[in-house]
């Protein structure tokens, strides 16, 4: 089977289990985030899947190959960018990306030709002569995403690696992930960012302590934002949805609303423009994967920010 | 395992010693210290009739020195220095082996160590200038000192896939050395006096009126350390290995020429049990001494065993350190993290 695959994957150090569960799927083509909390494993799963570390039970399977049985192999294909590369602080950014193609048998010519292509994909083309001591930790990040693409990997394994990049870097990051997938590489990417996340990924993998849990939808009671080009948003909104004032939420000007569902919030989007409010902005206050993410965690509380404390069903209604 | 990978893991290695100024600085002292010491032993051996002989035993002897003094301070934080700075993972996830990776580590540290005796390469050519090198003492003691450098490197680098950090295995290279090059010294020092055995000392003298007694022995009894129980503790000295492997010159008294064949002379002469004494005045008083070189026939050379015993040493924690940087990792050294 072509993409990533783990069944069952379980790794301990000690008494500690590190991973206990991890089974899933990430394509090839599509991009696959790694959700989870902190030191729920998913830099362990990452390490495993990257060859690094021998699993203590279950198979990983990179593009059809067992790290295990055939390390050589998946490192032909795999890249990986670590939270934090190391980088070689007397190297330039140029000399690190030709010693990484060096070390994945690529002649000198190659190798340095390659370099020359990754830095100006990535952005570091003015700093390729700089040693990676001098380099901002943005500019590390491209230089850990640069080495990871020296040999063209068909599967990119990526620990956070937006974190340090500035907004444009980030969109850039985006871009060219994308164009990575549909070239038809596996891309797994483990972030915290979620919302980021969200704008990158086609699917996406929760992990729990240890496990991979079902990738629960998000919550259909949710929270909606809305912002008016008019003064007191809260008031306009409950009034025109006929509802009582306490219902409706504030949150830095803006009007919080808590719908049940999708139905529900395109009722009310629509009773609020019918109502003739001059309505700016609407849309969920948190990004589903967020939401879905924090529902994972905390069963029982309802998602969301600060927000009326019952869910305003007749809102849809009126 | 491939040539190419491993020079540019070698390469890597250097390169950035070669970028740090405090490399340059250390061997500024280095060749300061050889200008003076052969200046020095040139004053020590200028009654020699063939004095480069002894300046040339006396600068690789301290390129030796050097060698084990900063060698494990170089190798020995090669495996969990990388791994402390997370760029050790990097390399790993690449087509490098774990046998690429050692050997390229062991072959940077090699050339470090190199680079010292590179240095003192114009102090040996005066030394050949001097007169008395022969080409057999310049091979062997130039062979048997890249093969301590060798040794010494790949403990360290052994040791530093060993330990996780890299504090605790630079210490620890620092004591296997140490067994080596003191260890050694002291079990043979306090083994040898602490076996005694009683040597009868014999003596024909004279009377009080000063003629000599002829007619009886006079004899008493005092005890003796027993180096030769224990002088195969100096065959493992790297000191020992180089003088003993290192072919004697003799001078024409047949006394060693140079340091390697003092060094090699005092061990030879420990392999030796103390036997009765004997002055005696009506045979011309002590027993002729023979010279040392006639003293050596009839000694064994000990520099294979010793070498043998720290390559066997050197390849065990080697191989130890290597099988615990394999990857996929089963196990992990206590407090490792792998990237």
């Amino acid at each position: 089977m072509s993409g990533v695959v783990a069944q069952g994957v379980k790794r301990s150090f000690g008494s500690v289990d590190a991973v206990v569960d991890a089974t899933f799927h990430a394509m090839p083509g599509r991009i696959t985030g790694l959700v989870g909390p902190n030191g729920a494993g998913k830099t362990t799963l990452l390490l495993m899947l990257a060859s690094l570390l021998a699993p203590d039970a279950g198979r990983i399977s990179i593009d059809g190959v067992d790290p295990v049985e055939d390390p050589a192999a998946v490192r032909r294909m795999l890249g990986w960018m670590p939270d934090a590369l190391g980088a070689w602080p007397s190297l330039t950014a140029r000399e690190s990306i030709v010693t990484t193609g060096r070390l994945h048998d690529m002649s000198m010519t190659g190798a340095r030709a390659r370099a020359d292509e990754l830095l100006a994909l990535v952005g570091l083309a003015d700093h390729a002569a700089s040693p990676a001591r001098v380099l901002s930790r943005g500019q590390k990040q491209k230089l850990g995403l640069a080495r990871a693409l020296v040999h063209r990997p068909s599967v990119l394994l990526l620990d956070e690696p937006a974190s340090g990049l500035d907004p444009e870097a980030r969109v850039q990051l985006r871009i060219l992930l994308r164009d990575l997938a549909a070239q038809g590489t596996t891309i797994l990417i483990s972030s915290h960012v979620l919302s980021e996340l969200e704008e990158v990924v086609d699917d996406t993998v929760f992990l729990v302590a240890g496990s991979v849990v079902a990738g629960a939808a998000a919550p259909a009671t949710r929270t909606y934002r809305v912002r008016l080009a008019a003064p007191d948003a809260p008031a306009a909104v409950a009034d025109a949805l006929g509802m009582p004032r306490e219902l409706v939420g504030v949150d830095r000007g803006d009007a919080l609303l808590v719908v049940a569902d999708e139905a529900a919030a395109v009722a009310a989007l629509r009773a609020l423009v019918n109502a003739g409010l001059p309505v700016l902005e609407y849309a969920p206050a948190q990004s589903a994967l967020e939401a879905s993410f924090l529902a994972l965690r905390h069963p029982d509380q309802p998602a969301g920010p600060p927000a009326p404390p019952a869910a305003p069903q007749e809102g849809g209604a009126a | 395992m491939s040539g190419a990978r491993i020079l540019t893991i070698a390469r890597l290695e250097l390169t950035q010693r070669l970028r740090s100024v405090g490399w340059y600085v250390l061997l500024g002292i280095f060749m300061v210290l050889l200008l003076g010491i052969t200046a020095l032993s040139f004053l020590v051996f200028s009654s020699n009739d063939l004095p480069g002989a002894g300046v040339f035993s006396i600068i690789v002897n301290f390129v030796l020195l050097l060698v084990v003094l900063v060698s494990p301070t170089l190798s020995g934080n090669a495996i969990n220095g990388d791994r402390d700075a997370a760029t050790l993972a990097p390399i790993q996830v690449t087509a490098a082996t774990t046998g690429d990776i050692m050997l390229g580590k062991l072959l940077a540290a090699v050339a470090t160590g190199c680079a010292f005796l590179l240095i003192a390469l114009p102090f040996l050519a005066v030394g050949i200038f001097g007169g008395g090198v022969t080409p057999g003492m310049f091979f062997v003691s130039l062979l048997v000192l890249l093969l301590e450098i060798v040794v010494v490197a790949a403990m360290g680098v052994g040791l530093s896939g060993l330990i996780a950090r890299p504090l605790f295995s630079i210490a620890a290279t620092y004591l296997v050395v140490a067994a080596l090059v003191i260890g050694t010294l002291i079990a043979f020092g306090l083994g040898g006096a602490a076996v005694r055995t009683p040597v009868t000392h014999y003596e024909r003298g004279w009377d009080e009126s000063g003629e000599p007694i002829c007619d009886s022995w006079e004899e008493y009894t005092f005890e003796q350390p027993r180096y030769d129980y224990v002088w195969g503790f100096l065959a493992a000295n790297p000191f020992v290995v180089l003088a003993d492997a290192t072919p004697t010159e003799f001078d024409v008294d047949g006394y060693p020429r140079d340091m390697f064949g003092q060094i090699t002379y005092g061990v030879r002469m420990a392999q030796k049990a103390p036997g009765s004494e004997r002055w005696d005045i009506c045979d011309g008083g002590y027993d002729s001494q023979p010279s040392p070189e006639e003293q050596m026939r009839d000694t064994v050379p000990s520099w294979f065993v010793g070498l043998g015993i720290q390559l066997v040493i050197a390849g065990g924690l080697f191989a130890g350190g290597w099988s615990r940087t394999r990857t996929p990792a089963r196990r992990l050294p206590p407090g490792t993290r792998i990237a």
